[in-house]
């Protein structure tokens, strides 16, 4: 009963005190802390060149923390690389360069489930379903695809391994806004199913309208933290991050 | 600009009818001129002995080209992969100090000894110098290093003397029409020909091939999806090692094992690989094919030590008219 109390409240992942950069001596995250709990869908929102993009992919293993931690599900996972957080369950969708253009439908869902390949068919029926566009083109070659079915294409892979943690980064970024609402759409459905999602948008109000809860990112701190429809009319965030139209709504 | 490119195509391609057709003029006096009777016997038969040098360069090529495709880096020392093989299986096979093998199991090793030098590369110098952030700029001029090193060492144990392996040394050729092949030629050229469809299946078809592919697309996507991309590094340098020994005991076979033949061949393969388009492994057997064809039919026309020459000079006909190379594709925009 109190293991399973335990696990309830530990969250999937905690960051905490995040710092990382790119080059040398330049931190591009300074301090930074995150927390998506099981099942919880969690945004982040925040200017260009904030550090959301980076933030995922320190978490993800992509590039080296400098300081701080970064734990998925209380197992302290700083520093391990990103093929072996996969292993443990958290899937990524990269904001550029998604996809492997010189590889057909298939062999991108293929090496979406590459560690576990007797998975494939299995796992591509359930992606397929719930991203019917895919199964009429699954020898076409991820290049050829538009914005949007590459973007379709990009979750999808990163769902074959049925994470328990998928990190998004712009899922929305280039689409036309019934594009961008299939994608939200979509993005709800798979957290309804259980996976908790750390969702990185430049479409902020769209992005907190559907989130638990979401965090404002300001060169690489965090500003602000809340309960995604507080923020969205928290007069700090309207004037600073979402711009005064987002009033008028 | 483009009256320009076409102008400089156009000169070059005069360059190469020049020769022709001063031939013709000449008459009975140019006996291996293009015209006579025997011309188009002769053009069959060095259209075959083309193929033929063509897929032994694509098999030393395919691995030049696999790691230039994942890791970006410009091997140099990848033509004393071919040395290695070639003058390791002389050693098992018919050197007087050596043990004596038969060719077959000799090429086994040498096969499995490149394959271990692709390994050492990349442990012992790739991975370390990459971890510490060392650009693809200085570790290019680090594999030229290598090359020397390596070509080095083999003088030193192997020395100057070319050498031929025990088995299979003189044939007499069968005819086939106009074409006269050895059997041992033959055997090596559909030999070849086979390995190099063994490696497009496993680049398409096997789950390994597939990652490699998918590395060579986008590395960090690749780790996203699981793969560990060091172990997939790893595996090409191994399979372009591996390779690269088997085409240098080929090439030692139907020429001669020489302490330098790898290095004259990587010539060749840069050629092959820029020719068919950088980065992919089916662009790198076109290529080479095309540039084995084009040095062996040259000789047709002009001295054989101009070969290479003129398959330098094919490679800047065609890049000038398509600049991503045969089967490269032009980048896309957005
Ligand atoms: N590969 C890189 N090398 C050096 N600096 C980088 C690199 N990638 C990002 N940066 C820098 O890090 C900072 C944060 O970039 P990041 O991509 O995380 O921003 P972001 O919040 O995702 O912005 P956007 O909303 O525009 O995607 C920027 O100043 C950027 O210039
Ligand atoms: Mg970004």
């Amino acid at each position: 009963m109190r293991a399973n109390k335990r696990e309830r409240n530990t969250p999937v992942l905690a960051a905490e005190g995040i710092v990382a950069g790119y080059l040398p001596g330049v931190d591009v995250l300074r301090g930074c802390s995150i927390e998506v709990g099981p099942g919880e869908l969690v945004g982040v929102i925040g200017p260009n060149g904030a550090g959301k993009s980076t933030l995922a992919k320190a978490v993800f293993g992509l590039l080296r923390v400098r300081a701080g931690t970064v734990r998925l599900n209380g197992e302290d996972v700083t520093g391990r690389p990103a093929h072996e957080l996969v292993r443990r369950g958290v899937g990524y969708v990269p904001q550029l360069q998604n996809v492997f253009a010189s590889l057909t439908v298939e062999e991108n869902l293929r090496m979406g489930v590459y560690l576990r390949p007797r998975d494939y068919a299995r796992r591509a029926a359930a992606v397929e379903e719930l991203f019917p566009v895919l199964a009429a083109r699954r020898r076409q070659k991820a290049g050829s695809m538009s914005g949007g079915e590459r973007q379709m294409l990009a979750m999808a892979r990163a769902l074959m391994t049925e994470p328990q943690l998928l990190l998004l980064d712009e899922p929305s970024a280039g689409l036309s806004p019934l594009h961008q609402d299939h994608v939200f759409d979509r993005v709800r459905e798979i957290n309804g199913a259980g996976v908790a999602v750390l969702m990185v948008e430049q479409n902020a109000r769209r992005c907190l309208q559907i989130c638990h809860r979401g965090y404002v990112l300001d060169q690489g701190r965090n500003a602000y933290t809340g309960r995604g429809t507080d923020l969205l009319h928290d007069e700090k965030v309207i004037a600073c991050y979402l711009g005064t139209l987002a009033r008028a709504r | 600009m483009r009256c320009q490119r076409v102008f400089t195509a156009a000169l070059a391609l005069g360059l190469v009818m020049l020769p022709a057709v001063t031939a013709r003029a000449r008459g009975e006096d140019a006996p291996r001129g293009p015209v006579g009777p025997a011309f188009g016997g002769r053009a069959l038969q060095a259209l075959v002995d083309g193929i033929q040098f063509g897929v032994i360069i694509a098999i030393t090529a395919v691995g030049l080209s696999l790691v230039f495709g994942t890791i970006h880096l410009i091997n140099f020392a990848h033509g004393e992969f071919v040395t290695v093989g070639a003058t390791f299986a002389f050693f098992l096979n018919a050197s007087p100090a050596g043990p004596g093998w038969h060719l077959i199991p000799a090429a086994v090793a040498a096969v499995a000894l490149g394959a271990l030098l692709g390994a050492a590369v990349d442990r012992g110098v790739w991975r370390p110098l990459r971890a510490r952030g060392t650009g693809l700029i200085n570790l290019f001029i680090v594999t030229i290093g290598l090359s020397l090193l390596l070509r080095h060492i083999v003088l030193v144990l192997y020395g100057t003397r070319p050498g031929s392996y025990a088995q299979y040394d003189i044939q007499s050729a069968i005819g086939l029409g106009p074409v006269g092949i050895t059997p041992r030629d033959l055997t090596v050229t559909v030999l070849a020909v086979l390995v190099l469809l063994g490696v497009a299946v496993l680049l398409q078809r096997t789950r390994t091939g597939t990652a490699v592919r998918a590395v060579s697309a986008n590395r960090d996507l690749a780790e996203a999806s699981g793969i560990d991309v060091r172990r997939v590094v790893l595996f090409v340098w191994m399979l372009g090692g591996g390779l690269a020994a088997l085409g240098g005991v080929f090439f030692g076979l139907v020429e001669t094992v020489t302490w330098d033949m790898g290095f004259k061949l990587l010539l060749m393969m840069f050629a092959g690989i820029i020719l068919g388009g950088l980065g992919s492994a089916y662009g790198a057997m076109a290529g080479s094919l095309v540039i084995g064809v084009v040095a062996q039919m040259s000789t047709l026309w002009f001295p054989v030590d101009l070969q290479y020459a003129w398959a330098l000079l094919v490679l800047i006909v065609v890049l000038l008219v398509r600049p991503q190379g045969i089967l490269g594709r032009a980048e896309r925009v957005g």
